[in-house]
């Protein structure tokens, strides 16, 4: 037929299996008695993936750099954590509550703040994580009252198995993936990504700017929010300092841009080769190995200034000609 | 064209200020359905702020837009486009890492407010239309500036506007490219789109128009026929200077 048109059903037959069947491998992967330490390695991956395809979301395709994601990691913490160890609330539940918590934080910051371009909306979305983090050490001090512990953190109860948390994560690494490849296809894809390239003649094709820059915002934030409260439940003990750090923040845009920017696969390139280069190096030095990654993320940014992914599919396109 | 005709694009008393600058001063003007306006005006006499007035890039400081009856100023872009006014860059701006299709059929989706599917539709009918169907799969970064030109006005029409703002939308042309460009114009005029076309080149703009409109310094100073408007003093003297007048 017409061959522009890309249909959410002609993703082609061969990728299907190949996706299927990695994702049958990594289901049964635990029946081989693994040590907890793979396990805990591959759910570690799994998270990071599904951290940086939220990332992706909203920042890769729509080129707005979001510099304070771990805001809604650390909400999402926290209200598992205060579901779970105050309401008695079951894990499942708790987890969907945080999602649905991040959103009504999203939704009010994304509104003013989407107005904003460039560096603008980076420093907003900094520096209102770093906010939410001091409220959450200095609110019981400030408000008088024994509920979010400060820096003295919040413990939860004990969770199952690693094996619990490997499918867990398994499985919302796949729901993002999926929800990325849909979203990749639908009308809001093609929406961001012409946000991506020239706002302003998308808004006068008819594009809602706005409210597509916030849905995608507002997305991103509901899985965050999500994946926050299962790393909650899965450390049993949070703190303000780690489940607001900045750290996860750079963690989520660097695999993304390691991996491709707006590309599907782009985060679970990068997530899986940062992580499965760092383990190793951290092993073996563990006084060095940052500056060593450090040096490899250099490398392959000079090299693929698209990320992996970005690069290689550029690479087809102009070898593929037209 | 007869003044009795229906009027689906007005101007009423249009004033843009840009802090202590008035690019335009109480602009009155009438687009009447079917025709072709022609806008001129030297550089900076606020051509391209109408334009970005009716579309809703500014809201006005006084006076309002009506299109079809209805007060539309204040309105966002996004939806005064859905509502059928369509509007080509002076500089365009494609979605370069997209292709020709995929630009054309984000005006189809969002514009013309239809489902994906029927904006693949759309998007190939327009596609062949303005003879871009060739190009369709190839990245719109990587396409020359003629057929640039040409998507721009593709993804105006598969929003399927009723009227088209078109600003410069010839420029960098060669004599052959504009009269081919201008053939265009008289067909999707025929096809029942209002069209009003800013334009430098102005044997381009004399030859295509019914009726013109001319701008000096923010202000309507002429309007008319193409040919009053060659005759017209005050339009001599605002492009040539007093003595020619």
């Amino acid at each position: 037929m017409m061959q522009g048109q890309k249909s959410i059903f002609s993703l082609p037959g061969k990728s299907v299996f190949l996706v299927a069947g990695i994702l049958l491998i990594l289901a049964i992967f635990p029946a081989f008695h693994l040590s907890g330490y793979t396990l805990r390695l591959m759910s570690m991956i799994f998270m990071w993936i599904a951290l940086a395809s939220c990332w992706n979301v909203m920042s890769g395709y729509t080129g707005y750099i979001d510099f304070g994601p771990v805001v809604y990691f650390g909400i999402g913490a926290y209200s598992t954590a205060l579901l779970m160890s105050r309401g008695g609330m079951p894990f499942f539940l708790s987890i969907v509550i945080s999602g649905v918590v991040a959103v009504l934080f999203a939704i009010p910051v994304g509104l003013p703040t989407l107005r904003l371009r460039g560096a603008y909306f980076a420093i907003a979305t900094f520096a209102f994580a770093e906010a939410m983090k001091q409220v959450a050490l200095e609110w019981d001090r400030v408000v008088g009252v024994h509920f979010l512990e400060g820096s003295h953190g919040i413990t939860l109860p004990i969770g199952p198995s690693h094996q619990f948390f490997y499918y867990t994560f398994l499985v919302i690494m796949t729901v993002l993936f999926l929800t990325s490849y849909l979203i990749e296809r639908s009308r809001m894809g093609y929406a961001l990504k012409a946000i991506h390239e020239a706002e302003d003649a998308a808004e006068l094709s008819g594009v809602n700017t706005l409210k597509i820059k916030v849905s995608a915002y507002a997305i991103s934030a509901f899985f965050t929010g999500i994946i926050g409260g299962v790393d909650a439940y899965w450390l049993t003990y949070i703190t303000p300092n780690d489940v607001f750090s900045i750290h996860i923040t750079i963690q989520m845009v660097i695999m993304c841009l390691l991996g491709g920017m707006g590309t599907l696969l782009g985060p679970v390139v990068g997530a899986s080769f940062l992580t499965l280069v760092s383990e190793p190096l951290w092993a073996k030095f563990p006084y060095d190995y940052l500056i060593i990654i450090g040096v490899i993320i250099v490398v392959v940014i000079v090299a693929m200034p698209r990320g992996i992914v970005g690069t290689l599919m550029e690479r087809k396109r102009r070898g593929g000609g037209t | 064209m007869e003044p009795n005709k229906r009027a689906i694009l007005e101007g009423r008393s249009i004033t843009k200020h840009f802090g202590a600058l008035a690019a335009l001063r109480g602009i009155d003007f009438s687009l009447y359905e079917g025709e072709i306006l022609g806008l001129i005006g030297p550089n900076g006499s606020g051509k391209t702020t109408l334009f970005n007035v009716i579309t809703g890039i500014y809201p006005p400081t006084k006076g309002s837009v009506f299109f079809e009856q209805r007060n539309i100023s204040g309105l966002k872009p996004h939806k005064i486009c859905q509502m059928g006014i369509a509007k080509t860059s002076q500089i365009v701006q494609p979605f370069t890492r997209m292709t020709v299709a995929e630009n054309v059929l984000v005006g189809a989706m969002y514009g013309g407010r239809i489902s994906q599917r029927e904006a693949w539709e759309k998007t190939y009918e327009v596609l062949e239309f303005v003879h871009l169907d060739k190009l369709m799969n190839v990245s719109s970064g990587n396409i020359s500036v003629p057929d640039r030109r040409r998507l721009e006005l593709a993804r105006a029409l598969a929003t399927s506007a009723k009227v088209i703002l078109l600003d410069e939308n010839m420029a960098g042309l060669t004599p052959n490219e504009i009269e081919e460009a201008l053939n265009l114009l008289r067909v999707i005029r025929d096809q029942g789109i209002t069209l009003m076309v800013v334009e430098h080149i102005m044997r381009a703009v004399m030859g295509i128009s019914d009726r013109m409109i001319v701008f000096d310094y923010g202000e309507k100073i002429a309007e008319g026929t193409p040919g009053e408007i060659a005759e017209n003093p005050r339009v001599i003297e605002a492009y040539l200077g007093e003595k020619y007048a």
